[in-house]
């Protein structure tokens, strides 16, 4: 078992023609995806890369029975596309795309909301249950099977963690990256509930940044309703205030967001906090002993 | 990209909402052209707290008026000297509200935000009133909610209501993040009347909104020489002050390793995201941002690649030790095509760790 996506799941990818869409792809079904089929409006009964492509997502989804889109679109069609592919009523998209305008997003997630819709992102590595499917831009090689559940705000934060973990011979159930923009879809909560019920994840890491109040939100969520042991870190403690690193969300607005704050939260609900990405390989290692 | 006074009221005009009849002023002496007095004369700057700074200043008649205008153009507000001045008629206040629509993460989507106490920082206010606008969907009874909210009664509620939907016309016509009036007054013959205008129009969305086309640059503030020149070529780059300069690939990672500098005893020069993808030129680029600061004494170099190609990166690095051989480098590169980038680096001289936390401490060791 893992969460969100499996072995099961059957993928389809908006934008596959275009530059991101074509490489990712690629690189999807190198691993062992199950990429079903592909969209991009105009160029349907075209194949890319071997897989069939549609002009449109309900088209896709009534030809290949997708259960789960991976979105490359560039950020000005990105609400589109992702509007598209909620109303053809798949219970999982992620959007890679990064971007996108925030009253795009705002729009976005209303409409998820509506329907009952998963989102991953935007802004956003992607999922991956290493060993059987990978959505998204995670290098797959970086992790092998096992039981941490990993969440993060950030991309190659991700993989250096995954790498870290390898390395001493531990491996994930899955990874859920869940974007730097401040306004996104499945955020820690939903992963860390998803992580709770999944009876092959152990232990979970919570990788957390600067900016906004999604952690201290996820510190009483923690408190409250998770058993499993939670290990946290947060990155940009030493980020000057009122200025954006890099992620859109990544800001300390006054005196909101702060790591400080962060890790105060997180200590309060029982997390261990690593202070190196090196160390919460050291903590994991505490847990789990280091064969799989 | 924040918009100046006038900028913004000429948006909210365009919108219906009423500014007093002000001019822009680019030189002093366009201030005889003034007819109204007293008027007030208001330095068009970007940053806040202007008229703490004495960058707002009433004026009687003409030849105090020349007088007060010099003075504010010679005068920088926190560094930043003024485009133009405004010039307003002054106006009878009767009542003052602060009033704004703009993004939030906790509502995850967009808020009205008022105070019957305008005309201070929001921030400073006891009195904030919040309207969240569901799913971003608004509707014409949110405004007049708010104008409850604020103790306003009878036709009141209906102008307050007309201001909001205006405001929220301008907030999403022109994809802002913020769109604040403060303050927003309730004049002589009461009206409602925008008498501070600020908008901040969303960054990712500039390419969709042509009016601003060419602004960007003119309208920064608060920048440092290489984030000002980063935020020109695409490269996102924030100033420390230390002299270990920093060249990773995402956000998190790049912040990770900031604070792994901190961590080691060490500081870091800057923050610098090359971004996902990069080519060989656009890390050339950056290597060449990133050292253009005196203070740096070493690069420390931190790709971890997924979809960034090692090599690209490998060849940056190369070059760039070729055209400065006295540089110190210090890096560090795995993933995508990892191997064949080590053969660059052998070739080339540079010495290469695949763990972070060595990479750090050299770097800290070298920069002490």
């Amino acid at each position: 078992m893992s969460v969100l996506i499996n072995k099961n799941t059957k993928v389809i990818v908006q934008g596959i023609t275009g530059g991101m869409g074509r490489t990712h792809t690629a690189l999807m079904k190198k691993y062992g995806t199950n990429i079903v089929g592909g969209v991009t409006p105009g160029k349907g009964g075209t194949e890319q890369d071997g897989v069939p492509v549609f002009d449109s997502v309900s088209e896709a989804v009534a030809k290949t029975g997708a259960n789960c889109s991976v979105i490359f679109v560039p950020p000005y069609l990105c609400l589109d596309a992702a509007l598209e592919a909620i109303d053809a009523g798949l219970p999982l998209i992620s959007v890679i795309t990064e971007g996108l305008p925030p009253q795009d997003a705002v729009k976005l997630h209303a409409a998820a909301k509506l329907k009952g819709t998963l989102v991953n992102g935007p802004n956003c590595p992607g999922i991956i249950t290493p060993g059987e499917c990978l959505i998204g831009i995670h290098p797959g090689s970086i992790y092998m099977p096992g039981r941490v559940g990993l969440i993060s705000r950030s991309g190659t934060l991700t993989y250096e963690i995954g790498l870290g973990l390898k390395q001493s011979g531990i491996g994930i159930s899955t990874a859920v990256g869940i974007g730097g923009d401040p306004i996104i879809g499945i955020d820690q909560i939903v992963s860390l509930d998803l992580f709770e019920k999944d009876k092959d994840t152990d232990l979970i890491i919570l990788v957390g940044e600067i900016g906004g109040t999604a952690e201290e939100d996820a510190a009483d969520y923690i408190k409250a309703n998770i058993k499993k042991p939670v290990i946290g870190y947060i990155a940009g403690r030493t980020a000057p205030a009122g200025k954006r690193m890099g992620h859109a969300g990544a800001i300390i607005s006054g005196n909101k967001g702060t790591a400080e704050s962060k890790t105060k939260a997180f200590t309060n609900a029982g997390v261990k906090v690593a202070m190196t990405p090196s160390e919460i390989v050291e903590l994991v290692k505490a847990h789990v002993p280091a064969t799989v | 990209m924040r918009l100046r006074e006038y900028e913004a009221k000429e948006l909210f005009r365009e919108a219906g909402i009423a500014t007093p009849k002000g001019i822009v002023i680019k030189y002093a002496e366009e201030i005889f052209g003034v007819e109204n007095f007293p008027c007030t004369l208001k330095t068009q700057v970007l940053t806040g707290g202007r008229g703490k700074a004495g960058g707002i200043k009433f004026a009687n008649n003409a030849d105090d008026a020349y007088q007060k205008a010099q003075d504010i153009f010679k005068l920088p507000i926190k560094g930043d000297l003024p485009v133009a001045i405004l010039v307003e008629p002054k106006v009878v206040i009767k009542k003052e509200i602060y009033t704004a629509i703009l993004i939030d993460r906790a509502y995850r989507g967009p808020i009205i935000m008022a105070s019957s106490e305008g005309g201070v920082e929001i921030e400073s206010s006891e009195n904030i009133q919040i309207v969240p606008i569901p799913g971003g969907n608004y509707n014409p009874y949110l405004g007049r909610k708010m104008a409850t909210k604020l103790g306003l009664s009878g036709k009141d509620v209906i102008k307050y209501g007309n201001i909001v939907n205006r405001l929220w016309d301008v907030y999403t016509k022109y994809d802002c993040d913020l769109c604040e009036i403060n303050p927003l007054i309730v004049d002589g013959d009461d009206n409602f009347v925008a008498l501070d205008g600020k908008i901040v129009i969303n960054e990712d969305a500039l390419d969709r909104q042509p009016r601003f086309d060419g602004m960007l640059g003119e309208h920064l503030t608060d920048l440092g020489e290489r984030e000002f020149r980063g935020k020109m070529c695409g490269l996102n780059i924030v100033e420390l002050e230390g002299n270990i300069g920093i060249l990773c690939n995402g956000a998190g990672l790049t912040m990770a390793t900031m604070d792994l500098v901190f961590h080691h005893g060490g500081k870091p020069s800057n923050f610098l995201d090359v971004g996902g993808g990069a080519s060989k030129s656009h890390v050339a680029r950056a290597l060449d941002l990133v050292s253009s600061d005196k203070n740096v004494k070493v690069l420390l170099v931190n790709i971890l690649g997924g979809i960034t190609d090692c090599v690209e990166v490998a060849n940056a690095l190369k070059y760039y030790k070729e055209t400065r051989p006295e540089a110190n480098l210090v890096v560090r590169l795995v993933g995508n095509n990892e191997e064949a980038a080590q053969q660059i680096m052998n070739q080339a001289g540079i010495p290469m760790t695949n763990v972070l936390d060595e990479a750090v401490k050299k770097a800290v060791a070298v920069a002490a």
